[in-house]
Parts: structure tokens; sequence; C-alpha cells
């Protein structure tokens, strides 16, 4: 059976059945689904520990332990730690767990305005201390492996530099370390949240914090969408369309945009740490940085460090955290660049497996040393 | 000065007409034939006296009105700039906003209308926000208009063909959108723009917050300062409870919480002690 080419006409009216059609069966689908059909971080956990709105979570194992030490993994503020386990299929936790390696995680909860106070001390020295305190008085062990994500990265590698005795190995995921390397690839997509924040002066930052006590997780989600303006653009029209019709990927779609809404705030003065000593002033990488009076000195950390990396990440562009391989002590420093963006190392699914298989590998060399 | 003559000139003519009816409204002429054609001219006399003292009064308003007003402040032009209503948004706030700094910018009386003066501050405010968001917005829509002229342009040229199908389309035009925002929002101008308006947000924010605060202070409610005041408090004492309970616990040796907590009894938390590196500029950063 041959098949007529046709018209552009006919071709046109074809495009609008299809779309019309898959309109029509998504609409009907959208209308199915419920809120508690889509969760996220729905692995096995328990809550092991609490300390103000800090919950220490303990993961149950999916397979023997495979490894001697265990995993802490501590996310930022600037989000949630629930992207470490989105959905069953796409979960860095699940699958560290199917290796073998014992999991806990760090939630620092939802900050309101009561917490505009806290600042990195209170975060690296007071509540990720007291986690690794207790994981490491549970186990009878000197140090964790800690693996910090983003912000989380920073904390955890302030926590490694002032606490070397309590950490074993280091892992980082896309963390800034150089926040004035952003446009050291010229790729002008990368790095507009640092040519913001230098945009402001302390002053402005100062007062946007009095306005509003903490950084507004509604601002930080506002600016992450002016960040990819295509993407913004497409998301509820053209994105949504292609999910439509296809209940898993309409299901992955609604679990990433459940994950984005729920935005923390980020407490006030821990914020202007952030935006005015790291990203302003670069303190950091210079040395400079301090955490209750004392220096944060990168090269003071000489345990195994792996830093991850995607390679295409608009918001930690990869030079800005490959700074740290000459920063820090460590004669054992290796580097992991993968595939796609800031979240799509987690959360994509040609990411499942590469990424947790590339941390077990790591540590598995590491682990009886 | 002829042309403001000439302006005020009927103006003053008309509205001392005007007012004639309202003055016999109030004053009127006593028709009973009973009284003496004595108490009559008594009456007109001092209706004749009252009408000569408020011409005179208008004289010395419109005099002084003369002398106050600018040169161009009652021309048609003038008028006509005022009631466009293009000049009501935007860069256009900038005659009401001048109006406000005006009243702002007066003596001030200790307390004398210190309320109406906060209220004036915060439409001020409100005004600037908006002005701010409105030049953002504008280059926003210029970035649009770029966007719009490059993706009508990529049909023109010979580089490739054009699409064939509606989602071809609605590619090709989010590819040419985001490529020319970023463009736009990696500008000077963007990032200036960007900063311009939230500072003005937060401003604006803090002067309502100012208002909220005296109307809380008379109706003997807690502020929004006294609560984070006191939230500032109790986090430092937290930080003391630690260090205290650590001490206990293990008297000889310091932990983590000890040295944080110690710290932030020395260590205020306010804005001042942390960074201290100048700003950098952006330009030597890239």
């Amino acid at each position: 059976m041959t098949t007529l080419k046709k018209s552009p006409a006919a071709a046109a009216l074809a495009e609008f059945n299809d779309f019309n059609l898959k309109m029509a069966r998504g609409q009907r689908l959208l209308g199915s689904i419920k809120d508690e059909h889509v969760q996220i971080a729905t692995a096995d956990k328990e809550v092991v520990f609490r300390e103000d709105k800090t919950t220490l979570y303990r993961y149950k194992s999916t397979a023997k332990h495979t490894l001697g030490v265990p995993v802490l993994v501590a996310y930022g503020q600037i989000g949630r730690y629930t992207m470490t386990d989105l959905q069953e299929d796409r979960s860095m936790l699940r699958n560290l767990l199917s290796l073998g390696v014992d999991v806990y995680a760090v939630d620092w909860g939802s900050p309101t305005r009561s917490d505009r106070w806290l600042t990195f001390e209170d975060y690296v020295d007071v509540y990720l201390n007291d986690c690794i305190e207790f994981i490491c008085r549970a186990h009878e062990i000197p140090a964790v492996n800690l693996l910090g994500i983003c912000e989380g990265g920073i904390f955890s590698l302030c926590y490694a530099a002032l606490y070397p005795d309590r950490v074993k190995n280091l892992l980082l995921t896309i963390t800034p370390i150089d926040f004035h390397q952003d446009q050291a690839e010229g790729r002008l997509n990368h790095g507009l949240l640092n040519l913001w924040t230098r945009g402001m002066s302390e002053e402005d930052i100062d007062l946007l914090i009095e306005a509003n006590g903490n950084l507004p997780g509604e601002l930080m989600s506002y600016v992450f969408a002016q960040m990819t303006p295509g993407a913004t653009l497409s998301k509820y029209n053209v994105g949504l369309l292609d999910a439509f019709d296809d209940e898993k990927k309409l299901l992955n779609f609604l679990r990433m945009e459940k994950w984005l809404a729920d935005r923390p705030h980020h407490p006030g003065e821990a914020a202007k740490q952030l935006l005015v000593n790291l990203y302003k002033n670069n303190e950091l990488i210079r040395g400079e940085f301090e955490l209750g009076g004392r220096k944060v000195d990168l090269a003071n950390i000489r345990i195994p460090v792996l830093n991850v990396f995607a390679k295409d990440d608009h918001i930690i562009p990869p030079k800005t955290t490959q700074a740290l391989r000459g920063a820090v002590g460590s004669k054992d420093y290796s580097e992991i660049g993968l595939d796609g963006g800031h979240i799509g190392v987690f959360v994509s699914g040609k990411s499942q497996g590469v990424l947790s298989k590339g941390i077990f590998d790591w540590l598995k060399k590491r682990d009886a040393r | 000065m002829t042309g403001q003559t000439d302006f005020t000139q009927p103006w003053m003519e008309a509205w001392a007409a005007n007012m004639q009816p309202f003055m016999k409204t109030m004053f009127p002429a006593m028709p009973d034939a009973l009284h003496a054609a004595d108490a009559k001219s008594q009456a007109e006399e001092q209706f004749a006296a009252l009408n000569a003292t408020w011409k005179e009064s208008i004289e010395k308003w419109a005099a002084l009105a003369k002398e106050g007003a600018r040169p161009d402040a009652f021309t048609p032009e003038a008028l006509r700039e005022l009631f466009t209503p293009a000049k009501w948004s935007g860069p256009g706030i900038d005659p009401f906003d001048a109006g406000l700094r005006e009243v702002l910018e007066g003596p001030k009386y200790a307390t004398l209308w210190n309320t109406d003066r906060e209220m004036l501050q915060l439409q001020q405010r409100a005004a600037e926000r908006d002005k701010q968001a409105m030049a953002y917005q504008a280059i926003v829509q210029k970035a649009w208009n770029t966007a719009f002229e490059r993706f009508s342009k990529s049909f023109a040229s010979n580089k490739g063909e054009a699409p064939a199908t509606w989602r071809g389309l609605t590619d090709r035009w989010l590819a040419v959108a985001n490529e020319v925002l970023i463009e736009a929002h990696r500008s000077d101008e963007f990032v200036e723009a960007q900063s311009r308006m939230l500072r003005a947000a937060s401003d604006y924010r803090l002067q309502e917050r100012k208002m909220a605060e005296a109307w809380c202070a008379a109706s003997h409610i807690p502020t929004r300062t006294e609560m984070d005041e006191m939230q500032r408090v109790v986090t430092e004492l937290r930080r003391e409870l630690r260090l205290l309970r650590r001490q206990a616990a293990s008297p000889t040796e310091p932990t983590a919480a000890s040295r944080i907590a110690k710290q932030g009894t020395v260590r205020s938390p306010a804005p001042k002690p942390r960074a201290v590196a100048k700003k950098t500029r952006r330009a030597t950063q890239a």
C-alpha cells in the first residue's frame, strides 16, 4: 500500500486533528489524576534524630550493606532534599540503597520568619554537626561519608574544613566554590544568578532580607524561571502537551512540578552570607570566608574528595565547581562530569544509575582505608 | 505673565458671577413692605459692602495664585499632558511623584500630620515601585520585540527551510525567544532595572510595615520589629543553652555546638559584622 504525500493544507489539517485528539485524551487523563497520585520522596525511611526544624532520616536498606561507613546526604536551603528521591525510578537515594549503601539524609525543614536569624554557623556547627555526631555514636565510628548537594555542598565543605576528623570521605555534587568563574566558558545562559547577585548592592540585599525576613522561596522560583526563559515559556504548553497523553510522562512532569513548588524560604542571615560573602565577595575560594570567627580553609581538607558536576549546569557552571581541585589540600581528588543540567543529573532517566554507580565505586575503593 | 492674566481673568469673572446666586440666597433682600425705606437702604448697603469685600478677597487670592504659579502651570498643553493616559504609568508618574515630594519635603511640625506624612511616603514608595516595575517591563518588552523581529527574519534568510508544522514553528519561536531573552537578561540595563525594582519593592514593604506598626502600637498589638527582635533573642538564647548543656555533659571537651554557641553570645548576627570585602566590579569578575 503506497502512502500519498499530503498537500500542505491536508498536512496542517491532520496536525490540527492530532493536536485536538491529544488535548482531549490529556484532559481526560489529567482529570483522573488526584494529588495523592503525585507523591515524591516515598522511599521507606525513619526519623532517627530531630533538632529544632532539622530532621535526620535513615533509609531502610533494600540490599545487604556493602560499605562499612554510612553516607549522610545534605541538601541546601534553595530547594528541598526530596529531589534526591523524586520517584521510584528516578532516585539517587534508592539507587544507593540498592547498591548496599547505608543512607541518611538531613531535612532542614521549612524555615519561617522565626528562623531569620539562623546563620551558616547554625547549619554547619550545630545542625549538620549534631546529625554527624548522632550517626557516629549510633555506628560507633569516628567519621561519616558526607555527600553535599548544591548549597548543602558548601555546608559540607565548611564542615570538612573545620572538623576534618569527622568526615571520612567528602562527596560534593553541583556545588559552587569559585562564584566568579560563571563566564569562564563564555556560555551566555550560564551563571545568570551570579551576575544578578553581583548587580545588587549589599544594601539592596540587606533591605530585601529586612523587608521579607527571609529570602522568599517564591522569589527564588521566579529567579530560576527567568534563567531559562525558553523552558519557562514552553513548560505549560509544549512541555505539558508532550506529556499529555502518556500517564507515566505526565506523572513525572507533575512530580517535578510538585518539587519545584515546594521551595522553602532561605533563613535571612544565612541568605546574606550566601549572597554577599559567597556570591558577591567570593570569600570561599579566597580563603576569607569565616564561620564563628574561624576561617574556612579549604586546604585543611586532606581527606579523599569526589566532585560531581553537570556539564550543562546553568546554575552552577562547571568551572565554578571545578575550581575546588586547586583549593583543597587533598591529594586524592576526583571529578565526575555528567551529561545534563543542574537537576537533570539527579532526576533524568539517562543519569539514573550513572550517578549512584559513580559514587558507589569511588566510595568502595576508599571504604577499607 | 500676560498669558496668565488672560487665562485667569475670565476664570475670576466666571467665579464671581457664579457666586451671585449663592450670595443672594444667603443674604436675600427684604421684600416685606412693612419695612421702612431706611431699612431697605441699610440692607442694600450691607449687601453692597459684603459684595465689595468678596470681590476684593477674590482679587487678592487671584494675585497670590499668579505669584505662586509656574509660568506653564495652567497652559492647555500642561493640562493635556496631565490627563494623557500614558503619563499615568511608568515615567509618567513623575508629576504625581513630584507633587508628593513637595508635600513630604515641606516643613515638619513635630508630630503634627505625622501619620499623613507617613501615608504620603507610602504612596510615594508605591509610585516608585510601580515606576521601577514598568521600567523593568519596558526592557523585557523590548527584548520580546527583538525576539519577534529575529524570528520573522529567520524566515527571510536562506538558512534552513521554514518549519512545515505547527510544532516546528513553535520550536523555532521558543529557540529564538530563549536566545534573545537570555541576551537581554545579561545586559547591564536589565541587571540594573531588576535591582532597582527589587529595591523599590523592599522600600515599599518597609514603609508599609512602618504604617502597620504604628497601628499595632496604638492597638496594643506586638509589632513585626518587636517579634523579630524577640526571635533574635530566642535564637541567641538557644545557642547559649546548647553551650551550657554541652559544657555540663562534657566540661573539658569543647564541641562544635559549644563553639558556635559561644560565638553566638559574642558575635551579633546583625547584618554589619559579616561581608567585609568591598563590592567587586562586574567587569573584572567574568
